[in-house]
């Protein structure tokens, strides 16, 4: 088992980068590839998993090389640390069932010529993420990074013959690039003060200091911001996600956004020394702002990827509000409720990872069996899809927050330490805590509403459309990893000591931190930092729950005589499915509540032929305004354009004029450079 | 029996005797509401025990469903049933610790609440009648909106008193003694708005009216017949009662019982009947005195309410 | 005696790029061309055999055979496919683009100065030389129109690199030589066809008329 730990790491990148190989020699044989393909995923997953949770249970790095070259001495090492180890046991935990999921899902909707690029950029994506997550120097870690955001492009784009998707697949690639720019200048910054590339120099937290150390912040923050969805660097997520297949998007929207927070613990929070206050107020208002934001435009979707795509802004928002909550803490000395809050957060990480997977896959095998996105297409699903709406179900109830799911406890958490935060901090900018407590549960209330609706009339009532009431179940290697994916959030929900426990070893190895002895419950619950404060044990109340069942059972069910079927009552005349509330019409209060938020606009056509009085048809036509694409975005845009335009004037497309600037750049650096030795 | 299993055994027992009790006495209040109203219109009412007369019809009868709604549709009511009642054993009535404290405080009562809510209106689509996605539509908003002044009304307390399990906050209210802070009185004007429109009552919504314009819980449950309904309706009236115990609780936790002697019960039992009376008459004026406010005007409302939650906090803490 | 030839053929190196300037016939800008490797490889031998590094004579034969016999060869039977055989005029005139060479000159002799090796005589001219050459070349390439002439002006600044590879550093790997020596072969190929394209499509040499493709 050591011996397999040791040697892990390289050993699950050798199987990926393999079955890449493979892959593309095999595009002939869509069949083949597929199996090779996600069989490797499969195996490497189980391999990290393997040594992520080792890591995680002996809390002591793991340390290696992936790859040395002799003759220019770079040296590419790997060093497994429990935070590592924690995001890599959630990446395991994802891939697996989405490789299962996989090989049901890509036979129907990949199409075969493409099932080779589709398998090898999977593994490449899910290589270069796990590369990310243990590198310890700079250049390994910006070449996994790379490699993954290439790799996601080239999913995003599978269905390239759509406009739509190139269109996402283009603005994934600026923004992501945009990121590691910024990522790449703050690295060099680092480097270059420190003298050396390897995490263990420049992310010690005494590299850089005063205003220098701000702007190396900012970057890092823009760099990982822009991959976790944050907003304002949120602009690709909606249009990226649902671009991709189905089970691409489940594992992009649980994991790779993790590859963003990982990034913001391991270098912003922890990397750059005692963080700053302003730090944890851009971290606490930014995310508060994507986790309102975020679930105010899942609120209103009406394409189902892209209503999960907006979710999971909110839940990025969430992450990040738990790590800021965590900064202020530890920018006051508050070492114990800093840990808490990290907890909070990091739990709220794995939490999110499933549930979300979970209903991407579900909301997949929807759009597989009725051949739209459109949630206004579907209904009626319940009956004919029993087990993915049962699933389902159980993932809308475990995002909305309630007890005995997995949501509720990271909630738990994250409210613990906002509300600790208010009494140990000192000072004005202590009124943070109790505004931003506020706010995260009008999230996760409004979260609510959104599941209700997105759930409610996907799998409800009557079927909206032909393709609806045609519906078939999907098949079982489909079906078994959604089941997976929802046992765990009961599990996870009813039993989140257990969690608990393991990040105990995660947050004590991160500097600062101290290891909550309290947070562990009579190993059934969990208690904040101060066990009189609070604590919860999910289970007990499960118990509660199960005797209130009994009760009504108790109470309804003595009776000998049948139900009756009825007709639903539809108003005097014949119920159809077009007299059922629509998913427009359920979010529209919400949409006149924010108006403010959304700027709606509306137009309706009443045609008529003969006179205006016989009305023929109406058009109703809404539409949000797309505040951040308009007012932040399109300005830069313009911006560059314009600056762009300007600098055209160089481009004379005169061969001697670009010689003459060589010329002329030459003479100038040897005067410059010459005099001087 | 080890003292784990003694302690957990002793906890089912009060748990059950606790949920009991406040499904016996649940009815009561609601038609102890509606006498009061009536009396204050110039009418007779319904007699005293009209709840319960209604709960039992409605037990007797045949279970109707629609042809077109799944299993979701009969789960609804009893989650949200369930949920109500497991609730209840959060909340400590007349004894100063709730029987199942250890299983979680106010943030766990909330979520429960929130719970049942989620179950009655997924449920409520699933009749493909267009008043349950309206009632699901509207009350899901309204609840939205209500839960983070609630929210930010609790923790001013719950900060104040420095716990926010319920059986903790009880016994230090009361150790303290009756002495409150004058934010008490911003915070309890801020929940008893929010009670106000989670229990469904004017301003927010009229318990008696089914008029699609004006329906906002009733449009939830319009298609439910029968046991179904009968279930719905007590844990409705639960939920309410659940409500006032925690006003009770939070702001005016006196003759509460300390110990397990008989008296001290005695006492608790009478403080605590007596003080949901009161609020059952405060609620009644507030009914009758007030016009239901439109769809669209609550948010004004619950932002008045968040406000003064916010202000407690504040002049509470700085 | 080893330090005469050496400064003698570092110097003959520069007036020849200095004729290359004022010349107009192509043919003999080609020769001249051909002369100044020849000097390169004359300078390479004398280091060979003065500081008895035997493998400056591989260098000394490869620079004989291609940059003296092959490319000259090749680019005369370039000029002679396409037919014309006059530079147009430049975009400065001849003295005055003199003058600027003279002043590229005083740069590269100036710069030559500040590097340590400068301090010696030998070295001195020959980093001069070198840095001087480097710098006619691109003057060259920004003030001519035909694309031959480019080409030429490319493979000086070639020359001066060479020149201080082989004449101040202890030279290159000679796996480098080999490397450098089939890239300058491919590049002049490369530029060869590109020409005789330029010419079929436009019916000149002349490089400032692709400004015609600029969108």
């Amino acid at each position: 088992m050591d011996g397999l730990v040791a040697v892990g790491v390289p050993l699950a990148l050798a199987i990926r980068l393999v079955s890449v190989v493979a892959t593309l020699m095999l595009v002939r044989h869509a069949r083949a590839c597929r199996w090779v393909a996600l069989g490797a995923s499969i195996a490497a997953s189980v391999v990290t998993a393997a040594v992520a949770v080792h890591v995680i249970g002996s809390t002591s790095s793991i340390d290696g090389t992936l790859f040395r070259h002799a003759a220019s001495e770079t040296v590419l090492g790997y060093s497994v640390t429990p935070l590592s180890a924690w995001f890599l046991t959630t990446l395991s935990l994802i891939a697996v069932p989405v490789a299962l999921y996989s090989t049901g899902y890509f036979a129907h909707a990949i199409a075969p010529p493409r099932m080779a690029a589709v398998g090898a950029a999977l593994n490449a994506m899910v290589g270069g993420l796990e590369v990310v997550f243990v590198a310890d120097g700079v250049i390994a870690f910006l070449c996994g990074w790379e490699v993954m955001t290439l790799a996601t492009a080239a999913l995003v784009a599978t269905e390239h013959e759509s406009r739509a998707s190139r269109r996402a697949a283009y603005l994934f690639l600026v923004m992501s690039h945009v990121g590691t720019g910024c990522l790449l200048a703050g690295f060099l910054i680092l480097g270059s003060v420190a003298g050396s590339l390897s995490f263990a120099v420049i992310l010690s937290g005494h590299v850089v200091s005063g205003s220098m150390r701000s702007g190396v912040f900012a970057l890092f923050f823009i760099g990982f911001g822009v991959k976790a969805g944050l907003i304002p660097f949120h602009v690709w997520l909606p249009e990226a996600h649902p671009a991709a297949p189905s089970s691409v998007s489940a594992f992009m929207s649980a994991v790779l956004i993790t590859a963003g927070i990982y990034g913001l613990f391991k270098v912003c929070a922890f990397g750059l020394g005692p963080p700053d206050v302003n730090w944890a107020l851009a971290f606490m208002s930014l995310g508060t702002l994507s986790a309102i934001l975020g679930v105010l435009y899942a609120l209103t979707q009406t394409d189902i990827k892209r209503l999960l795509a907006y979710s999971t802004i909110e839940n990025s928002g969430i992450m990040a509000l738990g790590l800021g909550a965590a900064m202020m803490a530890l920018a006051h000395g508050r070492h114990t409720l800093a840990t808490v809050a990290v907890a909070a957060s990091l739990m709220h990480v794995l939490n999110h990872a499933i549930f979300k997977s979970l209903l991407f896959l579900g909301a997949g095998s929807v759009v597989m069996a009725t051949g739209t996105r459109h949630i206004e297409h579907f209904g009626g699903l319940m009956r004919r899809m029993p087990w993915t709406g049962l699933w389902f179900l159980i993932g809308a109830l475990a995002i909305s927050g309630l007890p005995l799911l997995n949501g509720f406890p990271s909630e738990w958490l994250t409210f613990q330490a906002l509300l600790q935060g208010f009494t140990s901090t000192p000072g004005l900018v202590r009124l943070n805590f109790p505004l931003t407590a506020a706010l995260l549960a009008l999230t996760s209330a409004l979260a609510a509403a959104c599941f209700v609706r997105a759930f409610g009339i996907s799998f409800l009532a009557l079927p909206r459309s032909p393709a609806a009431s045609e519906a078939h179940e999907s098949p079982a290697v489909m079906l078994v990893p959604l089941g997976f994916l929802a046992t765990l959030c009961v599990v996870l929900g009813l039993f989140p000591g257990f969690v608990l426990r393991a990040l105990g070893g995660v947050t004590a190895s991160l500097p600062g931190l101290q290891p909550p002895a309290a947070m562990m419950w009579g190993g059934l619950g969990m208690s904040s930092a101060l066990t009189s404060f609070d604590h919860v044990a999910p289970v007990m109340f499960g118990l509660a729950f199960v005797g209130g069942l009994i009760g009504s059972a108790a109470l309804t069910g003595r009776r000998a005589v049948a139900v009756r079927q009825a007709p639903t009552w539809g108003c005097g005349g014949e119920l159809t499915p077009r007299s059922e509330y629509t998913a427009t019409a359920f979010s529209k209060p919400v949409l006149m509540i924010f108006g403010a938020v959304y700027r709606p606009t509306r137009q309706v056509d009443a045609v008529a032929e003969v006179s205006p009085y016989f009305v023929h048809e109406i058009r109703y036509r809404a539409e949000i305004e797309p505040t951040f694409e308009r007012y932040l975005y399109r300005p830069l845009l313009r911006g560059v354009v314009r600056m762009a335009g300007g600098m055209k004037v160089l481009q004379a497309g005169s061969l001697h004029a670009y010689l003459a600037y060589v010329l002329v750049l030459a003479v100038i650096l040897l005067m410059w450079l010459g005099g001087t030795t | 029996m080890t003292s784990a299993m003694q302690d957990g055994l002793l906890a089912a027992g009060a748990a059950l005797l606790q949920a009991g009790g406040l499904l016996a006495l649940a009815p009561l209040l609601k038609t102890v509401i509606k006498k009061m109203k009536a009396r204050l219109q110039n009418r007779q009412g319904p007699p005293l025990l009209q709840g319960y007369y209604d709960l039992a019809k409605l037990l007797r009868k045949e279970p109707v469903r629609s042809d077109v709604a799944s299993w979701v549709y009969v789960a609804g009511p009893r989650a949200y049933f369930a949920a109500a009642v497991a609730a209840t054993t959060l909340v400590p009535v007349v004894f100063a610790a709730a029987p199942l404290e250890s299983a979680g405080g106010i943030l766990l009562l909330v979520g429960a609440l929130a719970f049942g809510r989620f179950a009655l209106a997924t449920a409520a689509l699933d009749t493909g009648s267009p008043f349950g996605g309206m009632g699901a539509s509207r009350d899901m908003t309204i609840a939205a909106l209500a839960e983070p002044a609630l929210m930010l009304g609790l923790f001013a307390s719950a900060l104040a008193a420095g716990s926010m399990n319920l059986g903790v906050l009880v016994r230090t209210l009361v150790q303290e003694g009756v002495t409150r802070h004058p934010a008490d009185i911003l915070a309890f004007a801020g929940i008893f708005m929010i009670v106000i429109a989670e229990t469904g009552r004017i301003p927010v919504d009229n318990p008696a009216t089914h008029l699609e314009l004006t329906m906002i819980h009733e449009a939830m449950v319009l298609e439910y017949a029968g046991p179904d309904l009968a279930l719905v309706e007590w844990a409705s009236a639960v939920k309410e009662l659940l409500y006032f115990t925690l006003l009770v609780d939070l702001f005016l936790p006196v003759g509460i019982a300390t110990s397990t002697a008989p008296a001290a019960l005695l006492v608790g039992i009478v403080a605590w009947v007596g003080k949901v009376f009161v609020l059952a008459i405060a609620v009644t004026i507030v009914e009758s005195t007030n016009a239901k406010l439109r769809l669209f005007r609550v948010p004004e409302l619950v932002s008045i309410s968040l406000g003064l939650a916010f202000l407690a906090l504040a002049i509470r803490f700085l | 005696m080893t330090a005469n030839v050496l400064i003698l053929s570092a110097a003959g190196m520069l007036v020849s790029a200095y004729l290359m300037v004022g010349q107009k016939a192509l043919f003999t800008t080609i020769r001249l061309y051909g002369l100044q490797s020849l000097l390169l490889a004359i300078v390479a031998t004398t280091m060979a055999i003065s500081e008895s590094r035997h493998e400056l004579l591989v260098t000394a034969a490869l620079t004989v055979v291609l940059k003296t016999i092959l490319i000259p060869w090749f680019l005369m039977r370039t000029v002679d496919r396409i037919g014309i055989q006059r530079e147009v005029e430049p975009f400065l005139n001849v003295p005055v683009s003199l003058l600027i060479c003279l002043g590229l000159t005083v740069v590269g002799y100036r710069v030559s100065s500040g590097f340590e090796e400068g301090t010696q005589q030998v070295t001195h001219h020959l980093i001069g030389v070198a840095l001087s050459l480097l710098l006619i070349g691109m003057f060259l390439m920004v003030t001519r129109k035909k694309a031959i002439t480019q080409i030429l002006a490319l493979l000086t600044v070639e020359n001066a690199v060479f020149l201080v590879a082989v004449g101040v550093t202890t030279g290159m790997p000679l796996v480098v030589e080999f490397g450098i020596a089939f890239d300058v072969i491919l590049a002049v190929l490369v530029l060869g066809i590109l020409v005789q394209r330029i010419v079929g499509r436009f019916e000149s040499m002349d490089v400032s008329r692709l400004s015609n493709l600029k969108g």
